[in-house]
């Protein structure tokens, strides 16, 4: 099972994918901001991150950036309610975009395919 | 080596940075890149030694002398191949070769059609090869029906075999590190194809192979060159393409076998001036749906020799649907291209023959993807694209099981 981090500023969702995610066996972290990114997932060290983007205090594109920048292989979902983000070139960095519902079956579909994403190294 | 036809008048010896633009009778379209990329040097890389080159197949149209004949403010060096040698990847070679001799750090490479190209390019597509860097591919707005080979081959099947999502892999114009241009130069997979029209693929494809840092440079503005319907007369430029992946894949299998999914590929570029959209792109539905009726009639035993049998099944049910139902499915065109990649490692049919009897199987898809997206907007375009790739990966483990160990 994996270390997931979630990073979503309403707080029925971080308790619902909480709820769900732990269910399956995985640990998770569930943070409302954004904004020390980096120094979380230092701490924590997820196998996965799940982004919000349209966040309060901060957009989850630019969270992605500061991840791409520090963490290059750290595999990221984006995780909105607005699929209109997805035509954002800054969204491609992302390993997946998944539009929230209350059913989680492709937000956990997309995890296991993060989780089983391989490329041989030297 | 082949010789080379060189013509160096300010006597450049060293260059830190080299900006390459290949050419076959481009003399009234190269002045434009050929500015453009004088300006981008000298705006962005102020302190570095650059130059301007113009690798050529001995053009008949005086292309060399428009290419020293546009404004250009540094030193510019014409390389040629031998009248009568062709190809773009022979082109290319013989930058590889300069750069080497010149012992530049940096390459920039751009068609020599361009008409939207800015400064601001060479920089997008120079400025990560100063930093770590070895490799830069393009990343622009296309129409949904510009490069429909990138969308339904080139892009599908290296991301899932290679497990890295670059998303114009024979884009035309790219960034290289001086050190990868000797690798090119040196690397044993050199063959026919690719000293033409499947140097793009290759480049890209050994970089994803050889795990050299790979970024894709955010360009802004859309490829605006000289547009090409899909339906029109693919030439040799399809057989050297497809060739040329199914080429990699047989000495490349054991890496490739033990990728799984993918992985985004960084991106550099953002805020580099706005975003424009592409113009249109017509494309003859007709014409799609004629080649591939044609090819059905001349090609049909090709495949059944080529394909496995669920897959010509499959293939016969979509030869009988009436035009106006016609539809060649995601799932059943990554099997094609799988098999078709199997049977050119196993010379099932002579290759020209195997590859020639693809293209109508590519006209259909193209014309099942032209009538899927014709009412989406460049944006859902994009995600049906990136869909399609998602059932390539899903598909994978069916070739790996086919290519055996």
């Amino acid at each position: 099972m994996a270390r997931i981090l979630i990073v979503d500023d309403e707080e029925h969702i971080r308790t619902l994918y909480t709820l769900e995610l732990e269910d399956e066996g995985h640990e998770v972290c569930a943070l409302e901001t954004g904004r020390n990114i980096v120094e979380h997932v230092e701490s924590f060290r997820p196998d996965v991150v799940i982004l919000d983007i349209k966040m309060v205090d901060v957009s989850g594109l630019d969270v992605l950036q500061e991840i791409r920048n520090r963490f290059y292989d750290l595999p990221v979902i984006l995780c909105s309610a607005y699929g209109s983000y997805k035509g954002d070139i800054k969204s491609v960095a992302a390993d997946y975009y998944v539009v929230k519902s209350s059913d989680l079956t492709e937000l956990k579909r997309k995890i296991q395919q993060a989780l089983e994403a391989r490329i041989p190294q030297d | 080596m082949a010789d080379w036809i060189l013509e160096n008048p300010e006597n450049v010896s060293e260059a830190d940075i080299v900006v390459g633009i290949p050419s076959y009778n481009e003399a009234d379209a190269i002045a434009f890149p050929t500015q453009q990329a004088s300006l981008g040097l000298q705006e962005y890389f102020k302190g570095y030694r650059t130059v301007v080159v113009n690798c050529d197949n001995a053009s008949t149209d005086n292309t060399k002398d428009a290419f020293f004949s546009a404004p250009c403010e540094v030193p510019r060096i014409y390389v040629s191949t031998p009248p009568g040698v062709k190809g773009k990847g022979n082109n290319f070679r013989n930058l590889f070769r300069l750069v080497t001799e010149l012992g530049a750090q940096a390459v920039v490479v751009v068609d020599a059609d361009l008409k939207s190209i800015t400064p601001r390019w060479i920089r997008a597509l120079g400025e990560p090869l100063l930093d770590d860097f070895g490799f830069v591919a393009p990343l622009y707005l296309r129409h949904k029906y510009d490069g429909t080979i990138t969308n339904n081959i080139a892009y599908p099947l290296t991301r899932c075999l290679y497990g890295r999502r670059v998303r114009q892999p024979i884009g035309g114009d790219f960034g290289f590190s001086g050190e990868l241009a000797r690798f090119y130069l040196e690397h044993e997979t050199w063959n026919d194809d690719v000293a033409q029209f499947g140097i793009d693929i290759w480049m890209t494809t050994l970089a994803m192979y050889f795990r050299k840092p790979i970024t894709q440079a955010f360009l802004g503005r859309p490829k605006i060159h000289r547009p090409k319907d899909p339906a029109a007369s693919l030439g040799p430029m399809f057989r050297q393409v497809v060739g040329t992946i199914f080429h990699l894949m047989e000495p490349f299998a054991p890496f490739w076998r033990e990728v799984r999914r993918s992985r985004p590929t960084a991106i550099f570029g953002f805020g580099l001036g706005e975003t424009e959209q592409p113009p249109p792109v017509n494309v003859n539905v007709d014409a799609l749906y004629q080649k591939f009726r044609e090819g059905a009639d001349r090609y049909d035993a090709a495949w059944k020799e080529a394909l496995a049998p669920a897959t010509y099944a499959k293939l016969a049910e979509v030869q009988e649907l009436e035009p106006t139902h016609f539809e060649f499915p995601i799932p059943l065109w990554a099997h094609v291209l799988y098999d078709m990649a199997v049977a050119h490692r196993d010379r099932v049919l002579p290759r020209k023959e195997l590859l020639d009897s693809l293209a109508p199987l590519y006209f259909g898809r193209t014309l099942s993807f032209v009538r899927s997206t014709e009412g989406m907007a460049l944006r859902q375009a994009e995600e049906y694209v990136e869909d399609q790739c998602l059932v390539f990966e899903d598909a994978k483990p069916y070739l790996v099981e086919r290519w055996g160990a």
